[in-house]
């Protein structure tokens, strides 16, 4: 008989590396499914070519004001008449004004001090509306 | 000498199973080719307030196509991690475009109570650097937060 210290033991000594290429497969696919780009999101505009002007009739201009404080006044062309607004309310206008004549262009004219944002309340609402036609300018006084 | 079968029952030589042990090299060399590879946004974030749009929309062009342009409240302007003078944008900004075969995006980032004044200045410059497609970035607004205000 045997001495019995001298006995072999069953636990291998090795690690088990054969695991290691599921483990690592699992990672890989992981994060290949995991990882989104974060796409921007923004109002997409064309600005005009350098000396591009067009001359456009009083009768297809939609004058939208943007005042400091976030009112927004609309004027029809050459029409004295205005009509203050909130930029939410904006949309249904143009939905409105656009079915009574096609060819109407948004001119938002913006306040030199007035908030960004504001400019942007009023053309998401115009691009929410579906409008194309769009002029940013700065209110003169 | 009597061999079972006549000698023709040959062990085969060749391993029945699928090599297993190089699957892990293989694995551990494509994780690390993605990560080397992976590209992040190059230009750290400012600090400012997003304005928020219902009717944002992802902006369609490859990322090196893209290039940020940061407008703090203040008017300070920032591209590529660096300050620039609201005068010098055009002319920094206009080789880029033409270098893009004119097919450079603006997204113009800006806190939400900058004046209009500094945009439309911003403007002015890239529309003399000839630039056309300009995206104001903004954070998609849900309805709901709309409803609510």
């Amino acid at each position: 008989m045997a001495i019995l210290n001298n006995r072999k033991t069953k636990v291998s000594d090795e690690v088990p590396t054969s695991s290691m290429a599921d483990i690592a497969f699992l990672l890989l696919i992981f994060f290949l499914v995991t990882t989104t780009f974060p796409k921007d999101k923004g109002l997409a505009i064309v600005l005009p070519e350098p000396g591009e002007t067009l001359e456009v009739s009083q009768r297809n201009i939609l004058h939208i004001l943007i005042q400091p404080g976030g009112v927004v006044v609309v004027r029809r062309g050459e029409n004295p008449q205005e009509q203050q607004l909130r930029p939410d309310q904006i949309e249904g206008l143009w939905r409105h004004e656009v079915s009574q004549n096609e060819n109407l262009i948004a001119a938002v004219k913006t306040h030199p001090d007035a908030a960004y944002e504001h400019m942007v309340d009023v053309l998401d609402a115009l691009q929410s509306a579906n409008a194309d036609k769009i002029s940013l300018q700065v209110l003169e006084q | 000498m009597a061999m079972k079968g006549g000698g023709f029952e040959r062990k085969s030589k060749a391993s029945s199973e699928v090599p297993a042990s190089s699957l892990a090299d293989i694995a551990f060399l494509l994780l690390i080719f993605f990560m080397v590879t992976t590209v992040f946004q190059a230009d750290k974030d400012r600090p400012i307030a997003w304005p928020e749009a219902e009717a944002a929309q992802k902006i369609d062009e490859k990322q090196k196509n893209i290039l940020n342009i940061w407008l703090e409240q203040t008017g300070s302007v920032y591209m590529n991690d660096q300050p620039f003078a609201m005068a010098d944008v055009s002319s920094f900004v206009a080789p880029l475009y033409a270098a893009s075969e004119r097919a450079l995006v603006i997204s113009i980032r800006s806190d939400r109570q900058t004046p209009y004044r500094f945009v439309d200045q911003l403007q002015q410059e890239l529309v003399d650097a000839g630039v056309v497609r300009v995206v104001f970035a903004t954070q998609l607004e849900q309805s709901l937060t709309r409803e609510r205000r």
